[in-house]
């Protein structure tokens, strides 16, 4: 007895129920062993094992389980390459809020600059403003400000610092290091500067998008930048959003509020993220290409549902391609993405999407 | 098993990442008369252990230099009594590494680097948005393995450019192409004729040394 | 990321509480500006508005909800608070400030 499922590059395979299981008790134990925390018990197994060969194309929660949808990217959806998954359908910002809140269920949007980084957006902001008024006027749902902090912009050849991980190969560890805490605190800077001037114009938030995808010192700089935009707007949302469920420790001994934030969890992160001023985190799992549905969904539930049970702040889970279970294609295949959202929903009882 | 003593103090010393441990434990096993090849070809899959370990996270960047600084420095203590073979096997391959052109995401490009440069390759990193002619002057200039990364779905493509490229200009069949990055999958690889398909830095280096072999 | 319909077509459908369509934005917002837990903002908005939390996802109820409490309505309704106008009637109802009201307020020497 079989039943078609998905590899995590998205191509359809099919499995046997004694394939599943093994290759759901390997991701579950691949993320215990990682994070330190507990494997899935047999009953959420079992729970997850219906939700992956469930017979039709699509699943869903059971009514009164819905959760919150918050959307990143912003418009970019729509008007991005392929390189966003974009449909290249050329809009202005202020339809595409209005079409993701009056067709397509949004619960919360947000406005996003082209490059979706926060650096590039400073030459611009008072253009970013305008807009952010304008669709504020329009909109009901909460309308953020998103855009991934992205520490590489401040590195050479883009910014005025050295590459750390060139210094390292140079074994300069002690510049390398240097390098990364000065770039940390001039994001942390530009953070505060972006995000408070976009409060200004009536923002209800920032969405920080792929958090540490430059490593340590990236995630510090995001954790200083929250901290200074928390103290300068008390009354802004901020959501937190990570990059991959460790930080790589590419400095290695950076700390936030005493603590070395280089190889933590999601369940050790959101607490640095509450402590900073989030009032959402973004759990974070990557999706390994070469491993099933199975493996990936077991491996990601278990981080995100230790993370939920930790937070003390909301939990809305990161699950777009290639993370949280869902499979690397650019055009995703729905039976997955229901299926990974389903188990999110029902085995780590996360707070949104 | 001979040496088995000496053979665990190598690798705990190693995968502790720290320099003096690395030398007073290659001292004594070379005192003990463990020879100095097998004393490298210990510290050397230890290596491949302490990258497997960053990518866990147990791990950080500087504790991967570290532990590669403390094979340079048991290179240097045995150099003497390594054999021209000995030396040899340590510099695996010149490998050019880089993010293809219009692509500027670099991170994971630069640990794979380091990664490889960690298990004794050769490495000629480009850094990112690097022009194609660039990756193919290198491989005439005597780079055995070919390594691009491409970080979107509309750079990617680029990769397959190059290798049509190493096609074109008859130097395909001197290289080992690799390819990764995070839109890059096994069935892309395949699809594009490269010879390695690396999902993280620490199994791309393991496959790239095998096929070193 | 990926592509609108595959994502954010197949979230919605799967477990979404649709927005304004429902009461998804509300339940947002407390997430949000309060920190409250899922279950916690679904009960409190439940209460606000008087319904079971089964009915806050609950199209047909909360179609007609929207519209009597003046909160904003998915579809196109003449004279139905859109915008700031919706969301001064939100304020009131959850008991908070929202920033765009702020400004509005600031703005208008209210």
């Amino acid at each position: 007895m079989s039943f078609y499922t998905r590899l995590g590059d998205g191509k359809r395979v099919e499995m046997t129920k004694e394939e599943a299981w093994a290759d759901m008790q390997a991701g579950t134990a691949d993320a215990a062993d990682m994070a330190d925390i507990p494997a899935l018990s047999t009953e959420e197994l079992e729970t997850l094992y219906d939700i992956i060969s469930a017979d039709g194309r699509l699943v869903g929660v059971e009514p009164g389980h819905e959760v919150v949808l918050t959307y990143d990217i912003g418009q970019l959806d729509f008007t991005g390459d392929n390189g966003n998954s974009g449909n290249g359908v050329d809009m202005g910002r202020l339809e595409a809020a209005l079409l993701h809140e009056r067709a397509l269920g949004a619960d919360t949007f947000e406005l996003a600059h082209s490059d979706y980084s926060i650096k590039p957006v400073k030459p611009v902001i008072s253009m970013e403003m305008q807009t952010m008024e304008e669709i504020q006027a329009e909109i009901i749902a909460p309308y953020f400000y998103g855009a991934m902090p992205n520490m590489g912009l401040y590195y050479a050849p883009d910014g005025p610092y050295g590459n750390p991980a060139d210094l390292m190969r140079e074994f300069k560890i002690d510049e390398s290091m240097a390098s990364s805490e000065a770039a940390s605190e001039h994001m942390a800077r530009d953070i505060e500067f972006v995000g408070t001037k976009i409060m200004q114009a009536g923002a209800d938030g920032f969405n920080f998008d792929t958090t540490a995808s430059a490593g340590d010192a990236d995630f510090v700089g995001v954790l200083k930048g929250v901290e200074a935009l928390r103290k300068a707007c008390p009354n802004a949302y901020i959501n937190v959003g990570m990059a991959g469920e460790s930080v790589m420790g590419i400095h290695g001994m950076i700390e936030y509020d005493g603590q070395v934030v280089a190889g933590l969890y999601p369940h050790q992160q959101c607490h640095l993220a509450a402590k900073a001023g989030a009032d959402v985190f973004g759990a974070v799992v990557n999706t390994n290409t070469s491993k099933s549905l199975a493996w990936n969904l077991a491996r990601a539930v278990t981080f995100v549902k230790q993370c939920c049970i930790d937070c003390p702040i909301p939990v809305h889970v990161d699950m777009g391609m290639g993370v949280g279970g869902i499979p690397m294609a650019e055009v995703v295949p729905m039976d997955a993405v229901t299926r990974c959202n389903k188990a999110m929903v029902e085995i780590a009882k996360v707070d949104g999407v | 098993m001979a040496f088995e003593n000496e053979q665990k103090a190598l690798h705990d010393a190693l995968v502790s990442c720290k320099v003096p441990d690395i030398k007073k434990a290659v001292e004594n096993a070379h005192a003990a008369g463990m020879p100095a090849g097998d004393i490298i070809n210990v510290l050397g899959d230890s290596m491949s252990e302490v990258g497997v370990l960053f990518e866990r996270g147990k791990l950080f960047l500087p504790h991967v230099l570290s532990a590669a600084n403390g094979m340079k420095v048991a290179m240097e203590i045995l150099g003497p009594e390594l054999s021209q073979a000995d030396t040899d096997s340590q510099v695996k391959a010149s490998v050019v590494m880089g993010t293809v052109e219009g692509d500027v995401h670099d991170i994971g490009k630069s640990i794979c680097s380091t990664m490889l440069q960690c298990a004794g390759f050769d490495v000629h990193d480009l850094g990112r948005d690097v022009p194609k002619d660039s990756f193919i002057n290198e491989v005439k200039g005597g780079c055995t393995f070919c390594g691009m990364s491409a970080l979107m779905t509309t750079t990617m493509t680029v990769q397959k450019d190059i290798i049509e490229l190493l096609k074109a200009q008859g130097l395909r069949d001197k290289v080992t192409v690799m390819v990764g990055g995070a839109p890059v999958t096994q069935a892309y690889a395949d699809k594009i004729g490269a010879d390695l398909y690396g999902e993280s830095a620490s199994e791309t280096t393991r496959k790239a040394k095998e096929l070193a072999l | 990321m990926g592509d609108t319909a595959g994502m954010t077509v197949a979230h919605m459908v799967a477990s979404g509480m649709g927005g304004i369509r429902t009461s998804g934005d509300l339940v947002a917002r407390m997430e949000y500006a309060k920190h409250m837990k899922l279950k916690d903002a679904k009960e409190f908005v439940a209460k606000k508005l008087g319904v079971n939390t089964i009915d806050m996802a609950d199209e047909v109820v909360m179609r007609e909800l929207r519209e009597e409490m003046k909160l904003g309505v998915v579809t196109a309704v003449p004279n139905a608070p859109r915008g700031i106008a919706a969301k001064l009637n939100i304020e009131e109802l959850l008991g908070i400030k929202i920033n765009s009201c702020e400004l509005f307020r600031q703005q208008t020497k209210r």
